[in-house]
């Protein structure tokens, strides 16, 4: 009887491995998640500071009756700095230096904006908050400690005597940082956004699916329908199955090699880089689409044969409408892998500092995942809730394209 | 079998409109990009430059030009792209931690590109760093030379580098092993500091000279990229490594990263714009003279950068680390950039080691034009 | 303006598809014979007419626009010396037109800096001609559009009126059809084969440089050797000679890949053996998939994770106990590319276990072994060969993974088993061979080819491997 037991028990041992094995699995996940989240949350507010702005005409170029073009080229750099000596009074230049220091070097463009919408307020006093400078708004969220000496530190005493000050005036505050949802790149990191790696992104995506999905798609329709099965169509299938399994980088080199050595196409543009991610995700849609051509059973076409069809009626009218949406999912999954590959990216020069938002594939851009790197890298330490926040969008686009692959697998497929 | 049929007719009908007219959208969007024509200044070159070269682009973008990119590429990466020719395909400026060499000229010559400007804007340091954990350092040329150098003097005879740890060096150094984190031999701060440090610091015997600027392959010198915030980083996780970068890097991680005294001096604002910090250096941008007028804003922008704005004592390129020049240094400069005098400076002379400032005295005069 | 005319385009076409079917169909039943093909022929065979000559067109105007353009404004009036231009001065002089030309008809006042600093710098010829660009540009642009519906409503209308029940266009279409996919199978083939060629190719460049031997024995590797060759240098193949060596690359890829493998082989396996055979349906349904995520999380992120949180604290951990971790050791990557390749191993495995048929099983069970004994003596050996090329597949994915490694792990090659030392993966190497200073004549840049194509053939041979195996034990059930 002992046996019985010997074996029960090595079966509750077995199957609590297995229980570890998924839960051990769920908590990396989670723990990952949890602290990309947990980092990456700051970044999508921003400190600012209430302060009292009196529109000094002193100070300013333009007026209320000047045309928004005026406003818009105006310097406002003066009436920042007036704004400063206004709500601190009695500054000799050392302080002033470092109490400017503290709110955010674009101080004057967020008074410009505000001016454009609220004219009327020429001459007038309001109570705005200003947003604070990267640093301050590090030591405020708690990312840097407060505790060391000074020289360890990047705000000095002086500013943490003016940062207590303010607080207890309760002039400290945190609103939703939208930049970082419509601003380019930048040195500042409290108006670093991403948007322009997201619109970089998002044209090599459009390159990538405007050659992969059509030339994929009517490759595979060719070589499973058309062609007899033989030596050549097998090394063309063993060729195909194999780049799909060839590590990101191998198309980066093919891309930095062919399209820019020998095709002499520019550098760090998003044409360049969707072709290099084209050739990375042909092989996938390929696959995918000769599977779900393969799965349409050898009923559909025979009875259409039957029933008079030529080759290419039965082909596009019956089979390819069938293998469709296994083909779609196959190239909305190859496409976020497309958009996740940092390694292409990087061998085209996608991963520079560019602050335009590029306005085609011909521009100039980073991308998502470069972005990120770029983030990572640097060294103001204001960069790394951004380079979190920006892998939550990242895994936010991926998760969101995932899913529709699945609904949609799921809503139009047939099942046999 | 009627239910299956009327979703596939009905999905088929959805899945034939929308592939359509996604297949429309994507093939306009490449469309859309219509002409090749660049107004965007493209920057290559240091890495030491990247910064501040990046907040003067920066500055440029928001006067009313389009944001310049910079891709950092090295020193000696970014002369390559810089003297591969003339035209919209090419760099228009590149950045510089160290002074062209005459070998760059010559390919700029070869190439095609003989109208190029020298912006000598500012002076940087080498800093030679570690974490501001570790106790402090105050080390000679000699000693850094010794603890990296493939071959050292040992009793008169040349051996390979035997030393493991910085006291046995000299005896009133603290006991840490010796790792250094290097840059590759592209950048521009390597050359500068095998200039000026490898070379001066070198004991080896004059027909070994050549030597004098070999690491040690055992191990105890790694190479990191091009880019120096990847040095400062990992300099924060092991406090007995040193690293060397240029100044604007330690000012950056000031609150993780202390810099070892090099002959009793330490890295400063001060002691790198008077030279009394062995190891400073100029940074400099080279333009392309024939790109001005084609490409709105290269003037611009070296004009920015050697403004008070900028390098003035307050000035957004000082606060982040860049040292400013001596007073006839800064006007000479600004007179470069508002007249676009090349003053003495050109492609034919440096491919020649010739350099208008060779014989002026200054202390880097020796190194221009190499 | 283009997509104006593309979409005039796709309506005046698929317009046409109606306006021949329907046509076809008239004369279907108004006449009395039959018509020689399908009435949605004759609307594809119209759409094609329509569709295609107009593309081409459009292809050639939009490829030589700038030719166009060149012959049109840089005229020997405006410029007397264009005939002694460089074409690097042609090149840019055009540039600086087609950028003025965006600008010239704008009002000053509206002028951004750098635009009217572009003016100012602009000689009266350059202005000039940059106006007739502009006004060349709008009129392209509006022949184009205009082209885009004249053209295809005359050829569709003119070839309309050769629809007749004669006329048998099924053989015309059909073939069409064919030759454009045959096109472009033709393209999938040349990029797939593309990518192999261009690999050897600047690979066999790199040879010339280095000795095939000794780049694959040799245990020394110090790219920056190769530094002192410039272009049009004679090489001393002795510094070269052990400047390139493979096997500390390819110990430090496998160092890397099997502390991965040793995360992923037990935690994935469990995993697939726990939700294939035990879990009910509803902690699968939400289990998988989540697991599943691992694998979609992009590199980047785990190279992040792994060199700035991994690496800090394996290395006090170290410190800690008194055993030397470097910071930049290969467990830190290989544990975080473990995690990243758990879901290889899990989702593929569990697929296998779960197409082992139920008899198998039924028939363990009626002999009275336990659900583990079933498990362990029965459904795993019949699962084994998928299984083992799931493992495969994983080390191939290992094997090629870039970021992690370039962000965790270290830069300099080492020759060494031991993970808590720092090791250099290939695919580090080829990262750091091509960023910054490129030089396509140079073996430093060029090894990163000849890496790449070692890693081509070690995937490609896991590959065959994987397939071979899976194909030759697995036991067809049914």
């Amino acid at each position: 009887m002992t046996n019985i037991k010997k074996r029960l028990s090595a079966e509750r041992r077995f199957k609590f491995y297995g229980q570890l094995g998924v839960f051990l699995s769920l908590l990396f996940v989670t723990l990952l998640m949890l602290k990309i989240f947990t980092t990456g949350s700051g970044a999508f507010f921003r400190t600012t500071i209430e302060a009292d702005v009196f529109f000094d005409p002193n100070f300013m170029q333009v007026d209320k009756n000047s045309s928004d073009k005026e406003i818009s080229r105006a310097s406002f750099e003066a009436l920042a700095d007036s704004v400063v000596n206004y709500n601190f009074k009695d500054l000799n230049e050392d302080q002033f230096i470092k109490v400017r220091e503290m709110f955010t070097r674009r101080f004057d463009y967020q008074l410009r904006d505000y001016f454009l919408d609220n004219k009327d307020d020429y001459k007038k006093t309001v109570k705005l908050k200003i947003t604070a400078s990267s640093d301050l708004d590090q030591i405020v969220k708690g990312n840097y400690p407060r505790n060391v000496p000074e020289a360890q530190r990047k705000i000095n005493d002086y500013q943490l005597s003016i940062l207590d000050e303010l607080n207890k005036q309760e002039r400290i505050g945190s609103t939703f940082n939208f930049w970082f949802f419509t601003n380019g790149d930048s040195r500042d990191p409290e108006t670093a956004g991403i948007w322009g790696a997201i619109m970089g992104s998002f044209y090599a995506l459009m390159v990538c699916l405007a050659f992969a999905f059509p030339i994929g798609l009517f490759a595979s329709v060719y070589l499973e329908e058309y062609t007899k099965p033989g030596k050549i169509t097998d090394l063309i299938e063993v060729n195909i199955n194999n780049l799909a399994a060839v590590p990101s980088i191998v198309f980066g080199l093919l891309g930095l090699g062919m399209l820019i050595g020998v095709f002499n196409m520019p550098f760090q543009v998003p044409l360049v880089g969707g072709l290099t991610l084209g050739f990375m995700t042909l092989p996938t849609i390929i696959i995918a689409c000769r599977s779900s051509l393969r799965a349409v059973p050898p009923s559909i076409r025979h009875g259409a044969l039957a029933l008079g069809a030529t080759k290419t009626q039965t082909t596009f009218h019956h089979v390819v409408p069938l293998a469709l949406p296994g083909t779609l999912t196959g190239t909305i999954i190859g496409m976020a892998q497309a958009l996740g590959e940092t390694a292409p990216l990087l061998m085209v020069g996608m991963v520079a500092f560019v602050m335009e938002i590029p306005g085609g594939p011909l521009d100039p851009a980073t991308g998502l995942p470069s972005q990120i790197y770029l983030w990572s890298e640097s060294a103001e330490r204001g960069f790394i809730e951004k380079t979190s926040a920006g892998i939550m969008l990242l895994l936010l686009f991926l998760i969101a394209m995932n899913l529709t692959a699945v609904l949609i697998r799921r809503k139009v497929e047939v099942k046999w | 079998m009627n239910r299956a049929l009327l979703t596939y007719n009905k999905g088929n009908l959805i899945m034939k409109k929308s592939i359509v007219s996604l297949f429309a959208l994507v093939v306009s969007t490449l469309f859309a990009a219509e002409s090749f024509a660049r107004d965007q200044i493209n920057i290559v070159g240091s890495s030491t430059v990247y910064p501040y070269g990046t907040v003067n682009a920066q500055r440029l973008g928001e006067s009313g030009f389009k944001t310049p990119t910079y891709n950092p590429t090295g020193t000696g990466g970014g002369m390559k792209l810089f003297c591969a020719g003339v035209g919209v395909e090419h760099p228009d400026i590149t950045g510089a931690s160290r002074n062209m060499k005459s070998k760059e000229a010559k390919l700029c010559l070869e190439n095609g590109v003989t109208n190029v400007i020298e912006v000598m804007w500012a002076n940087d340091g080498i800093t030679f760093s570690h974490s501001n954990t570790a106790e402090d350092f105050a080390l000679t040329r000699n000693d850094i030379w010794k603890a990296m150098s493939a071959h050292v003097v040992v009793d008169g005879e040349v051996v390979e580098n035997p030393y493991s740890s910085w006291n046995e060096i000299r005896d009133d150094l603290p006991d840490y092993k010796i790792e250094v984190l290097v840059a590759p031999p592209s950048s521009g701060t390597r050359d500068a500091f095998d200039g000026g440090v490898m070379e001066k610091g070198c004991e080896l015997p004059e027909e070994m000279e050549d030597d004098c600027v070999l690491y040690r392959e055992d191990g105890r010198i790694i190479e990191m990229g091009e880019n120096d915030t990847l040095i400062a980083q990992k300099l924060n996780e092991d406090n007995q490594r040193f690293g060397y970068f240029g100044y604007s890097y330690l000012k950056d991680n000031g609150d993780k990263l202390k810099a070892a005294s090099v002959e009793g001096v330490l890295p400063s604002g001060e002691t790198i714009a008077s030279y009394e910090y062995p190891m400073a250096r100029p940074l400099f941008i080279y333009l392309k003279a024939d790109h001005i007028g084609v490409v709105p804003g290269i003037q611009e922008f070296a004009q920015m950068m050697v403004s008070d704005e900028a390098i003035g004592d307050n000035g957004y390129l000082t606060k982040i680390g860049a040292a400013p020049m001596v007073p006839e240094l800064i006007s000479r400069v600004k007179n470069v950039t508002d007249n676009l005098d090349a003053m003495g400076f050109s492609i034919e002379a440096c491919a020649n080691k010739e350099h208008p400032l060779k014989d002026a005295g200054y202390a880097f005069s020796g190194k221009l034009c190499p | 303006m283009v997509y104006l005319a593309l979409l005039l385009l796709f309506i005046v076409s698929y317009s046409f598809y109606y306006f021949g079917k329907n046509r076809a169909l008239k004369i279907k039943f108004t006449g009395d014979q039959k018509l020689a093909s399908l009435p949605d022929y004759y609307g594809y065979f119209l759409v094609l007419v329509v569709f295609l000559p107009s593309l081409i067109i459009w292809f050639i105007l939009l490829l030589y626009k700038s030719n166009f353009q060149e012959l049109y404004v840089m005229s020997p009036s405006l410029f007397p010396d264009i005939a002694q231009w460089s074409d690097a001065k042609f090149g840019l002089i055009m540039n600086k037109i087609s950028n003025l030309a965006l600008i010239v008809n704008i009002p000053e006042a509206d002028l951004l800096k750098g635009q009217t600093s572009l003016l100012n710098m602009s000689s009266e010829s350059e202005l000039i001609a940059a106006k007739n660009l502009a006004s060349f540009d709008n009129i392209y642009g509006w022949s184009i559009v205009i082209v885009f519906i004249l053209l295809p409503v005359i050829l569709g209308l003119s070839v309309s009126r050769l629809i007749n029940q004669k006329l048998n266009v099924q053989p015309i279409v059909e073939k069409t059809i064919i030759n454009i996919i045959r096109f472009s199978s033709i393209v999938a083939i040349l990029v797939t084969f593309g990518i192999f060629f261009s690999l050897i190719f600047e690979a066999i460049k790199f040879f010339q440089y280095v000795n095939f031997a000794d780049f694959f024995f040799n245990t020394a590797w110090n790219p920056n050797r190769a530094w002192v060759i410039s272009s049009g240098e004679t090489v001393d193949p002795e510094i070269l000679k052990d400047a390139f060596g493979w096997v500390p690359l390819l110990t430090g890829t496998l160092l890397v890949g099997s502390v991965a493998m040793f995360v992923a082989i037990p935690l994935g396996l469990a995993s697939a053996i726990y939700l294939a055979e035990y879990a009910s349906s509803k902690v699968r349904d939400i289990a998988k998939p989540i697991i599943e995520i691992l694998a979609g999380i992009p590199t980047v992120v785990y190279g992040f994770f792994a060199a700035l949180t991994l690496a800090p604290m394996l290395k006090n951990f170290g410190d800690s106990i008194g055993i030397d971790i470097s910071a930049e050791s290969a467990l830190a990557a290989g544990l975080a590319m473990g995690v990243m390749i758990i879901p290889f191993v899990s989702s593929l495995s569990d697929d296998v276990i779960r197409s082992v048929p139920n008899s198998l099983r039924d028939g363990s069970y009626a002999l009275g072994a336990t659900k583990s004994e079933t498990i362990k003596k029965v459904v795993l050996p019949a699962a084994l060969p998928g299984i083992m090329g799931s493992f495969l597949l994983a080390v191939s994915r290992a094997i090629g993974e870039t970021m992690i490694v370039v962000m965790a792990a270290s830069l300099r090659a080492n020759l060494t088993f031991n993970p808590l030392e720092p090791a250099t993966t290939i695919t580090t190497q080829i990262v750091t061979a091509l960023i910054g200073d490129v030089e396509f004549e140079n073996p430093k840049t060029l090894v990163a080819f000849a890496l790449g194509l070692s890693l081509f053939v070690m995937t490609l041979i896991l590959n065959i491997i994987a397939i071979t195996i899976v194909r030759k034990y697995r036991e067809k059930y049914d």
